[in-house]
């Protein structure tokens, strides 16, 4: 019954909240004792509020059976990414530089989940300041993937994406700057969204790199991922970054209908630059079938190399990412874990020309993006391989391995991450949907038919 | 491409940074250093004066009332 409770996803949960079918109180004690029996296997929380979240559904349940819910997370269990910062809760990003930070207050988006009712479990295993992993010499051991706990959940939202697969949590928002939400969504078989840069505020995030960290939500479908964004999604002037826009009904957006999309598909990329292995191409096109099965097209489309795109999306994060972290790399560098230290300490001697170059490019890609977005509703692509072994990298990895991801916080687009399948292993397969600027309800109605579509959804890991 | 550094060139810029590090950690440095290099280098295209970079001041954020 804990196990049955606990893998409710959202939608079915606030139906039958909404009922009175089931209690946020029974629904929130069903994830905690997962978390507290099964937890210990991967170690995707960092810190569980136990007391805090009984409190928060018996409170929820009074005002449910008093006056019905608030919204559809009324009531609903979700966690956070250790680096969202949570009022009187330990926000660590995995560091030893923050082993004892205790926010004053909440981030926006903790604000926004909270004022909708729902029910903050605790906050979950990142890669240190959601950039340096995995890494065993921070201060919490890395998360492990609930499909084969020898493999990686990858990152940086390593913690999120495992809870959510494992049934601990229907719920939980990660951070983007590289791919943060998209590969973790994709290791563990969850569907994991960067929105548009400025959709969602990054205030109270600790940051990675200003101009180009996103903040977003990963649950087991997309239509749940639909529900989070509902939620988070608005403008706030605290954040110099947030996008004054109207924000449309995400639900009304999944018809289930993809008719008529035009799909652009990078085939130099997939052929040339970035290959994937002949499995993922095989999944991928499998997908694509899917797509045309529906009734939409697809075509291939020409986008600037992803050399450039890496080139701009580093220089231009490791510059940011020295700045915010130059007081400590000066004064107690041997805190930081080495595969963080070694990835940012070098924007230490990147020269300000090196950054308004990578800026300027920047300008170049996110319009050639965009011009190509013109002529086609969606991209898609894999958003990575299936997870590999945990265990430690390369630091040096980040600057050579070309990312089928980082583009899209480049040009700033809405990106999702699907799974698409499994590999011989049992591992998840991943589709990744980018759209136009602002257009979330495209991207999540393809996403949505897509799951709806395909058996993917009723396979859950076994602990 | 420019004259590609020495690792006692790397030492004194990093130095001037106001990184003075641990032998060990200079190492990561170095090694670091080489990969970014790479990445500047390939940006260094010449581009037209006007060429705006994707951040610029946005004098509206800052009026009254927007805080």
């Amino acid at each position: 019954m804990v196990s049955e409770l606990a893998f409710l996803t959202i939608a079915q949960a606030s139906r039958l909240i909404a009922k009175r079918e089931l209690s946020p109180v029974e629904l929130t004690e069903a994830c905690l004792r997962r978390i507290e029996m099964l937890d210990n296997q991967l170690d995707s929380f960092v810190t569980v509020t136990a007391g805090r979240a009984q409190a928060e559904a018996k409170a929820a349940e009074a005002a449910i059976m008093a006056s019905g819910p608030l919204s559809r997370l009324h009531g609903i269990p979700y966690c956070l990414k250790d680096i969202f910062e949570t009022a009187g809760i330990r926000t660590t990003a995995m560091s030893k530089q923050l082993a004892d930070n205790v926010p004053a207050r909440d981030s926006h988006c903790q604000e926004k989940l909270a004022a909708a009712g729902g029910v903050l479990l605790g906050k979950n295993a990142t890669w240190e300041f959601a950039h340096g992993g995995p890494s065993w010499d921070v201060l919490f051991p890395p998360a492990r993937n609930p499909w084969d706990r020898t493999c990686s959940p990858a990152g940086s939202s390593s913690g999120s994406a495992a809870a959510v697969a494992a049934g601990f949590a229907p719920a939980t928002l990660g951070s983007d700057t590289g791919g943060s939400i998209r590969s973790p969504a994709a290791a563990c078989g969850v569907a994991g969204l960067k929105p548009t840069y400025g959709l969602v505020s990054r205030r109270g995030v600790l940051p990675n790199c200003f101009s180009q960290d996103h903040a977003g939500p990963l649950a087991w479908t997309t239509e749940d991922v639909a529900v989070l964004l509902q939620t988070i999604a608005g403008h706030d002037p605290e954040d110099p970054g947030s996008a004054d826009v109207a924000i449309p009904d995400y639900a009304a957006a999944l018809t289930g209908n993809v008719k008529g999309l035009v799909i652009g598909v990078p085939t130099t990329w997939l052929e040339k630059e970035a290959p994937p292995s002949a499995a993922t191409m095989a999944a991928f096109e499998a997908a694509l079938d899917v797509f045309r099965g529906l009734g939409a097209s697809v075509r291939p489309v020409t986008l600037p190399p992803i050399e450039q795109f890496d080139d701009a999306k580093k220089i231009i994060a490791i510059s940011e990412l020295f700045t915010i972290h130059a007081a400590d790399l000066r004064k107690r560098p041997e805190l930081f874990g080495a595969s963080l230290r070694y990835r940012i300490i070098a924007g230490g001697l990147v020269r300000a020309e090196d950054y308004i170059q990578a800026m300027r490019l920047r300008t170049e890609l996110a319009r050639s993006l965009q011009a190509v977005l013109s002529t086609v509703d969606l991209l898609m692509l894999p958003t990575s391989e299936p997870a590999g072994k945990l265990e430690p990298v390369l630091p040096s990895s980040l600057f050579t391995r070309p990312s089928l991801t980082a583009a899209f916080n480049v040009g700033g687009n809405p990106a999702l991450s699907v799974c698409s399948g499994f590999d011989a292993r049992g591992l998840p397969f991943s589709l990744q949907i980018v759209g136009r600027l602002f257009d979330e309800p495209t991207v999540l109605r393809a996403g949505d038919a897509y799951e709806k579509a395909m058996p993917w959804r009723d396979k859950r890991p076994v602990l | 491409m420019t004259k590609t550094p020495t690792d006692d060139d790397i030492v004194r810029l990093a130095r001037q940074a106001g990184l003075d590090l641990p032998d060990e950690f200079m190492a990561e440095l170095i090694d670091a250093y080489g990969h970014v290099r790479q990445m500047t280098e390939r940006l260094s295209a010449v581009r037209p004066h006007g060429d705006e970079p994707a951040h610029v001041f946005v004098a509206s954020a800052f009026l009254p009332g927007k805080d």
